[in-house]
């Protein structure tokens, strides 16, 4: 089957918006790397032919975010790995399952314990956003309230979450 | 910098996690500004950005069933929480509560066109596609059979307790991190993103490196090992499906996987082939709208389904 009569839509897209997605990634912590990322990006965006998407543009930064997030997450978990070859035997990984199951379930209880301490509607809106995947818009036009209404009461989520989760890291 | 600004600086990053996270966001030079405006900027975004991970993985972890026996306390089933009860109520039996129950496996399904993420104690998680199911003994949580449908596995490798799947008869050791897997009917394929997955473990083992894919027609049949970019792997949970030279069947069965609905290849689509990325957000009209162009053929409604056949010859 061929596919030249479409080709390379998103591609286009990062080639012509190379300097916006350069500021971009410099700004996101890219440095000297910005090229390289970019380079990643056409090649996961595909050789194939380009699909129509909604807002190509936000498409292609969305991927460029995330291209970045999953750089961050391997340097840690290599970084966490290397550690963890020299210190082995003293991670939580080590406990036995039995007490890592425990604990889990500690902290869902009370990270629900905390979300639920914020009123019903932080709650709902976090829920629908967050565990459901409903885009912010939609979910002020469900409860007929404004956008940025929600992005309060996620901050407002966020912030008591990222409390909790300081404290666990304190232990 | 004194509390009032590392908190406002905070709170600034945490609106920015959030508006960056959403699906309709679209405001990237504002964000390219704010970033640059300040060189402290970037490090509270990525710690913001963290955090919220971290709070949507520690709310999404599957939440405890009460046991049979007892009675539920607490009315906290009515948001999709609920459907990680099966997988919450095998890891917190782990011990002696086993015995209660009578059915030794758990097992934890999608609807089509569903996703969900199931997180094990032990810090590995399995994103289903839509509809599939998984089952395992709550005794030994690291052992998962893959009955239908496809899964992401991100598994936190440990020497003294292998992650072992199984998928069509097959048996699938991780060796490492990332790989992905396709059940369909009795064909298994298998796909490692990063580390390494041993095939068969035992004298005739494979074992399959990142970017490395394992195909079985059936149970017994002769695996046949592929290649495809480590970095596409799993793509199906962004909503993007890629493929390198992949037969029309496969696709279709991926499409209903992801869109819900049911698609039938007829007459020589089945055979045609593909090469390239698949969006499949939207409705299951607009996904199918953007497809066929590329794909070279023609979607029709009937009823709930789709049938495939191959677009004339026009459109070439």
């Amino acid at each position: 089957m061929t596919q030249d009569r479409e080709s390379s839509g998103l591609q286009g897209i990062v080639l012509r918006e190379r300097a916006r997605l350069l500021r971009f990634l410099i700004a996101r912590g890219a440095g000297d790397e910005a090229e390289d990322v970019v380079q990643d990006l056409l090649q996961r965006l595909g050789s194939a032919p380009a699909q129509p998407v909604a807002e190509p543009v936000s498409y292609v930064f969305r991927a460029a975010e995330n291209l970045m997030r999953d750089r961050h997450r391997s340097n840690l978990s290599r970084a966490r790995r290397q550690q963890h070859w020299f210190e082995s035997g003293d991670s939580d990984a080590d406990a036995p399952l039995g007490e890592r199951v425990l604990i889990a379930r500690e902290r869902l209880r009370q990270a629900e314990t905390v979300l639920a301490g914020l009123g019903h509607r932080v709650e709902l809106v976090f829920r629908r956003c967050r565990l459901e995947g409903v885009s912010q818009p939609a979910v002020a036009r469900e409860l007929g309230i404004s956008l940025s209404s929600v992005e309060k009461d996620l901050q407002k989520a966020y912030r008591a979450l990222s409390e909790l989760k300081a404290k666990y890291d304190a232990e | 910098m004194n509390m009032n600004d590392s908190e406002a600086l905070a709170e600034a990053a945490r609106l920015w996690a959030i508006r960056v996270q959403d699906p309709a966001f679209q405001d990237w030079d504002g964000f390219t500004r704010w970033l640059e405006a300040d060189a402290r900027h970037l490090a509270a975004y990525e710690k913001a950005a963290e955090d919220a991970a971290w709070a949507d993985a520690t709310l999404a972890t599957p939440q405890p069933a009460p046991p049979a026996a007892e009675p539920v306390r607490r009315p906290w089933k009515r948001l999709s929480v609920a459907a990680f009860g099966a997988l919450a109520a095998s890891v917190a039996l782990v011990g002696s509560l086993t015995m209660l129950r009578p059915d030794p496996l758990q097992q934890i399904g999608t609807a089509p066109g569903e996703h969900r993420t199931v997180a094990l104690a032990d810090g590995s998680t399995i994103t289903l596609n839509g509809g599939t199911r998984i089952r395992f003994d709550p005794k030994s949580p690291r052992t998962v059979t893959l009955d239908r449908g496809e899964a992401l596995f991100h598994v936190e490798h440990d020497e003294a307790r292998p992650f072992l799947v199984v998928a069509s008869g097959a048996r699938l050791l991780d060796v490492g991190t990332v790989f992905n897997v396709v059940a369909e009917g009795k064909a298994m394929q298998v796909a490692v993103a990063e580390g390494a997955v041993v095939f068969e473990p035992g004298p005739k083992q494979i074992r399959l490196d990142p970017g490395q894919t394992l195909a079985l027609s059936e149970p017994g049949a002769t695996p046949v090992v592929g290649k495809v970019d480590a970095r596409s792997i799993g793509g199906w949970q962004e909503g993007r499906l890629q493929y390198e030279n992949a037969r029309l069947a496969d696709v279709a069965r991926d499409l209903s996987r992801n869109i819900g609905r049911p698609i039938h290849p007829s007459g020589r689509a089945e055979h045609m082939r593909f090469s390239g990325t698949l969006m499949v957000k939207g409705t299951p009209e607009q996904v199918l709208t953007r497809a066929a162009p590329l794909l070279g053929v023609k979607f029709t409604p009937q009823g709930e389904a789709w049938t495939m056949t191959p677009a004339n010859a026009m459109s070439k």
